[in-house]
């Protein structure tokens, strides 16, 4: 099956998200020069036993990238200060409607191992 | 103006049985792609008698404004019913090229598509799948 | 890249092409910012000899003399340059828009024009992270907003 051939060293697969490295700090958002991650969060306040002050923590509640703009440049990867976004060979995921190439949370996990 | 397009029947290697004529309106690098899928084998040119029991239009490559309506006309004059498919993130969606006063933001907005396929440009072995995807859902 | 002054630059490139560099490449601009570089590329085909020329014209009513009566392939260059910079070409034969409709509005290469698509879709990159559950802000409020990437200074600012 063609999907098994071995995939050029320079291929550009798509891009997979660890979302437990992400602290929803939007660099990635800003810096994509097609507009296509978005990101929603809120925060919370997480008490530290011993501190006077509970602390805030952003929590995730969505990222999306839509691959349907998506120009594969990599900056995203590049910028993450918390190697959140990584490289994935997988190229099948194809969508019957234009809302379809939209991804998020789950389906970026999956794509990394 | 016209496009340039090539179309002829095709088989898939990974589904021999399933023979399709593909016409392919190669209009930017995502061409090059399609191109390879055909030269490393992916795609077999049938030359035989069979005939085709599928229309697929693969549209590759950046819509302009200017070019758009030679598109749907290519589309208008294949055999019918026709699948279409928008190969790569410019003919899905404008892609890079979204807020360029000159560019159609994605065939469908002229054609309906039965397939999207991301990618800048998308591998030769997505259009395999995608057209397998196509055919599929084409099929009674 | 040699650079010669805009009153000289049909001149230069009469010298140039009387040198023997016959092959005509390419001719675009590039918005520095504080002006324009217009730039021209042309080959002896004989020698390989490169000739490499560079000029600057103001960002608004820049205009240059046209060398399309030098080089004929220069001429659809030098459309795309003035409808994509805002660039007059003196003496141009046919100076008709090559690529942009007429009625396109600001040109669209200059680092100043933004795209309308751009302002109609709302940049994702906008959206602050802290806004709290009850509606408060936290972090900075003197926290400069950010533009997205390549955003001119006037970039129209989107709140939350």
């Amino acid at each position: 099956m063609s999907a098994d051939l071995p995939a050029p060293s320079q291929a550009r697969g798509v891009i997979g998200l660890v979302a437990s490295a992400c602290t929803s700090c939007m660099i990635c958002v800003r810096e994509c020069p097609t507009w296509c991650i978005t990101l929603d969060s809120h925060t919370e306040q997480v008490d530290e036993p011993g501190a006077r002050r509970p602390r805030s923590v952003n929590v995730l509640d969505a990222f999306a990238i839509d691959y349907g703009l998506c120009m594969y440049c990599g900056i995203c990867v590049d910028v993450c200060p918390f190697d959140a976004l990584h490289w994935s060979p997988a190229f099948d995921y194809s969508a019957a409607d234009r809302a379809g190439l939209q991804q998020g949370i789950e389906r970026l996990e999956s794509w990394l191992p | 103006m016209d496009a340039p397009v090539a179309a002829g029947r095709y088989r898939l290697a990974d589904d021999p049985e399933v023979c399709i004529v593909l016409a392919s309106v190669g209009l930017a690098c995502c061409a090059l792609e399609v191109d390879s899928a055909i030269r490393t084998g992916l795609l077999v040119p049938e030359r035989g008698a069979t005939e085709a029991r599928h229309t697929v239009l693969l549209v590759s490559g950046t819509v302009t404004d200017a070019l758009a309506p030679a598109v749907v006309r290519i589309a208008s004059q294949l055999p019918q019913p026709v699948s279409v498919v928008s190969f790569g993130a410019c003919a899905s969606t404008g892609g890079p090229y979204w807020d360029a006063p000159t560019v159609t933001k994605g065939i469908d907005q002229l054609l309906p598509v039965s397939t999207y396929v991301p990618g800048c440009p998308p591998r030769p072995e997505a259009l395999v799948a995608a057209l397998l995807g196509a055919v599929g859902a084409a099929r009674p | 890249m040699r650079t010669v002054d805009a009153g000289a630059w049909r001149e230069e490139w009469a010298a140039a092409r009387a040198a023997g560099a016959h092959y005509f490449d390419f001719l675009t601009a590039v918005d520095r910012g504080d002006r324009l570089e217009v730039v021209a590329h042309a080959v002896d085909l004989g020698t390989m000899d490169r000739v490499l020329l560079g000029t600057s014209v103001p960002t608004r009513g820049g205009r240059l003399d046209s060398i399309s009566p030098l080089f004929a392939g220069a001429a659809w260059h030098e459309r795309e340059a003035a409808e994509m910079f805002g660039i007059t070409f003196a003496g141009h034969p046919d100076p008709r828009p090559l690529l942009l409709r007429a009625s396109e509005g600001a040109p669209p290469l200059l680092k100043s024009t933004v795209l309308a698509a751009r302002v109609a879709v709302a940049w994702p990159g906008a959206a602050e992270p802290e806004v709290r559950d009850d509606g408060r802000r936290t972090g900075h409020p003197s926290r400069r907003r950010q533009r997205p990437p390549g955003a001119p200074d006037d970039w129209l600012e989107e709140g939350p």
